[in-house]
Order: structure tokens, then C-alpha cells, then sequence
């Protein structure tokens, strides 16, 4: 399949950024529904190298701080974090595999929960085993499933490299 | 095509990738005072245009759900046009029980929560009206059902508010019957006792009985007199045998509110009870 350049990869952010704001909120619960603003993250960043994935996280987390000021600074972090670990996983493990790409989602948001709550030190005990292993292990699930089914028919036609166009 | 792990990951990468690492631990560390001005300058540049793709999405649900209601209204209201008597008997019956004409009718603006995917949102929530609204710091946040918690900083269009899940949260309070004063505050992030409030303060000698509802005193003038903060389910510690402290169910969760008013600066020395009595009279801010 021919790939696609790369504004189209960028359009496919754009539209999940805007599906985060619009249709996510009416998904239901918010700590169980997809987190697309970090599938798109995400998508970005295994697609991208380490470096610019680091400072993409960093700004996405650095703005989702701005909407949840109570662990300012934590969200950074944790997207820093994940998206430097995505841009690596995605070269360390199979680079084009649909499944590794979705465990690579899930790990990738429920690793983005844990490191949050930690570095905010809002969640202790009982509270935050029952955070991580049900609402973010339910969140991380839904996320890589949505994932799935982006990359599923629209993958290979969106796999490049950071550079290409 | 796979990336080959020589040619990735250069100097730059992790130098870009400390950088960034370093700024996060920063930002972590920032005091409130540097910390609000940054979040509201993003929220009010950067964030504007997808927090009001956000509040449009969650009026647009609200609007839905509103039209359904009403195309209800419409189709009983026309099943019970035959019996109009009967339907204003019913009318005036259901707003006095209700007491809508009673309650809560000035000083207040509502907004609407818009929640986030972090999971410390139960403990700052942001909704949907700020400085144009004239929301002020320090309003009370209130649902039909209670207390949400206080304004801790206005935007021009939006203001973040800290839940009585936030360590931070503090609210003089007192037996529905004044009887019992003391303090509430969360009971803690961690095991049996998260997600409750604590009654602390309270004097050896005097009990709270199961079941009783704990409102805002209204002493400290931030918050108004008589808002519902919960219930106490037990007795929670006692501390060195001259004080007890209760736990308290929360009259409602952060994380569940969808809409909520905030009370103007108007009703800090005022008495909200009637507003959450279907029985009361009226406020007397």
C-alpha cells in the first residue's frame, strides 16, 4: 500500500485531539473511557525518533497539567516519559506488528496512570491498587483497542519515519 | 519499513529527553504562586479552542438531553390536556414539595464540569465559567446534593476547583441541628477510609450519632452557612481523649457531578439550608 505523507499522519492527530474534547466526554465514565489525546501521543511517538517523541510528550503533558493542576507537573512526566519508551519500543520489539502495537498502547497509558499518580503522591494504599489495577488497567485496554483499530486498516498506509514526507 | 536500532536514538535524543525529563521534576516543584499563572496562560491560549470544543460537545449533551425530556413533557402534556384541573392540582403540589420556588434562585452561576483522563480529577475539577461569569476564588462549589468544594482559581473563561477530595480541603462544619461543630477535612488517599471525609475537632464528651448530617457552619467566611457535606457513618479515632473524630460519607462525589453552581461572594455571611431543603421557606443570604 502506498504510505501516506506525512500531513496526513498529522490530520489523523488533529482529528484525535478533536474526538478527545468532543465525542470522549459522552463515552461514559472519564477514567474508563479511551484517553485519545495519548493514542494520538502514542501513534506519534512509535512512529517518530526518541528525541522529538520525549518533547512531544512533554508538551502534551505539560497542557493536560494545565486542566488538572492538582499533580502539575506529574502529567509532563509521565508523557515524557511514555512517549520516549514508545519511540524505543517500537524498534526493540516488532517494528509493524498490529498486536505489539497494541500492547505498546496499553503499557504505554497504564504506565502514563502509574507514573501520574506516583509523582503526584494523590493516591496511596488500598485507593491506588484499585486505580491502577481496574480503572487505569480498563482505560489502558480501551485505549489500545481503539489503537487497534485505527492501525488495523490504516497502518501500513501511515507507518514513516519522523523525516519522511 | 522497521527502524534500525543503529541509526536510532542519537546524542540528541537523550539529551533532548533529559531536557525535557529535567523540565517535568521543574515544573513538579514549582510553588502555587508560579504554577496557577502558568496552567491559566495555557488554558486560556494554547487549551481555549479545545476546552470550548469541550463545553460546546457538553452543552450540545446537555441540549439532547433537554430536547428528550421536553418532546416527554410534550407527549404527557398532551395525553393530560383533558385533564387540565387535575394537571395544575399536580403542578402547584410538585413545586411545593420540590420547594423550586423556594430554593436557590440568585447569587450563583452554573457551569458545567469538563472532567479529564487523569486519574487525580476527582481532586481538581474544571467547569466552565470564570472571570466573565464573576466567579470569584473562593466560591463554593455546590451539586443538588451538596458540597463539591471551593474555587481555587478563576480564568476568563473557565475556573479549576478543589474537590473536598484535595489533602488540601478544609470546611468548618457542624450537626444539621448546630449541636456538634469541628472541622472537615479527607480522610486520607489511602485504604478503607479513602474517598471519605473526616469530622475532627470534635469535643470527647459530645457524640454525632450514626446518620447525622453534617452541613458548612459558616465560621471562617469562606464558605456559606448550611451546605450539605455528608453524612457520619462511625466514629473514625479519638486523639488523646479529648477529641473525637467521625467519618463522614460525602454527600456527593467529584467525579460524578456533571453540572454544578457557583455561589457568589454574595452568600458568604447568608444561610443556604433552604436551598437544600425541599421544606424550607427560603434563603436568607
Amino acid at each position: 500500500m502506498r504510505r501516506a505523507p506525512r500531513y496526513a499522519f498529522f490530520g489523523l492527530f488533529v482529528v484525535l485531539v478533536v474526538l478527545h474534547f468532543t465525542v470522549r466526554p459522552r463515552l461514559g465514565d472519564d477514567r474508563l473511557a479511551p484517553d485519545l489525546l495519548l493514542l494520538a501521543l502514542l501513534l506519534y511517538s512509535i512512529r517518530s525518533q526518541p528525541g522529538p517523541s520525549a518533547a512531544a510528550g512533554f508538551v502534551v503533558g505539560l497542557l493536560r497539567d494545565a486542566l488538572a493542576p492538582a499533580s502539575f507537573g506529574a502529567g509532563a512526566l509521565a508523557h515524557t516519559l511514555v512517549a520516549y519508551l514508545g519511540a524505543w519500543g517500537k524498534v526493540v520489539f516488532f517494528a509493524e506488528n498490529l498486536l505489539v502495537s497494541g500492547w505498546l498502547l496499553f503499557a504505554g497509558t497504564w504506565l502514563r496512570n502509574l507514573v501520574v499518580i506516583l509523582a503526584s503522591g494523590q493516591l496511596q494504599g488500598a485507593a491506588l491498587w484499585w486505580e491502577l489495577g481496574y480503572y487505569s488497567t480498563v482505560q489502558s485496554l480501551t485505549t489500545a483497542a481503539v489503537g487497534v483499530v485505527l492501525l488495523w486498516p490504516l497502518g501500513r498506509w501511515l507507518a514513516f519515519r519522523s523525516g519522511d514526507a | 519499513m522497521a527502524l534500525g536500532a543503529d541509526r536510532f536514538g542519537s546524542r540528541v535524543d537523550t539529551l533532548l529527553f533529559l531536557g525535557c525529563l529535567a523540565l517535568s521534576v521543574a515544573a513538579l516543584s514549582l510553588p502555587p504562586s508560579w504554577r496557577d499563572p502558568i496552567a491559566a496562560g495555557l488554558r486560556q491560549t494554547v487549551l481555549a479552542p479545545l476546552l470550548g470544543l469541550q463545553l460546546r460537545s457538553e452543552a450540545l449533551q446537555a441540549w439532547r438531553g433537554r430536547f428528550a425530556a421536553v418532546r416527554a413533557e410534550r407527549d404527557s402534556a398532551a395525553l393530560a390536556a383533558s385533564f387540565l384541573p387535575e394537571l395544575r392540582n399536580e403542578n402547584a403540589r410538585l413545586r411545593e414539595l420540590l420547594g423550586l420556588a423556594q430554593r436557590l434562585s440568585w447569587g450563583y452561576v452554573a457551569a458545567e464540569v469538563l472532567h479529564q483522563a487523569e486519574p487525580t480529577d476527582p481532586v481538581t475539577l474544571l467547569v466552565s465559567a470564570g472571570r466573565a461569569a464573576r466567579v470569584e476564588p473562593l466560591a463554593a462549589v455546590v451539586s443538588p446534593e451538596g458540597l463539591v468544594g471551593v474555587v481555587s482559581s478563576v480564568d476568563a473563561g473557565t475556573s479549576v476547583v478543589l474537590s473536598w477530595a484535595h489533602p488540601d480541603f478544609r470546611a468548618s462544619a457542624m450537626a444539621a441541628d448546630g449541636s456538634v461543630y469541628g472541622i472537615v477535612a479527607p480522610a486520607g488517599a489511602a485504604g478503607p477510609r479513602a474517598w471519605l471525609l473526616e469530622l475532627r475537632g470534635v469535643p470527647y464528651r459530645q457524640t454525632v450519632p450514626e446518620g447525622t448530617l453534617i452541613l458548612t457552619s459558616g465560621r471562617g467566611g469562606v464558605l456559606p452557612r448550611g451546605i450539605p457535606i455528608g453524612r457520619v457513618i462511625g466514629v473514625g479515632g479519638q486523639a488523646e481523649g479529648w477529641e473525637t473524630t467521625y467519618l463522614v460519607r460525602p454527600a456527593v462525589h467529584p467525579a460524578a457531578v456533571s453540572h454544578v453552581l457557583l455561589l457568589s461572594s454574595q452568600w458568604t455571611a447568608g444561610d443556604t439550608r433552604p436551598g437544600f431543603r425541599p421544606d424550607a421557606r427560603g434563603p436568607t443570604p
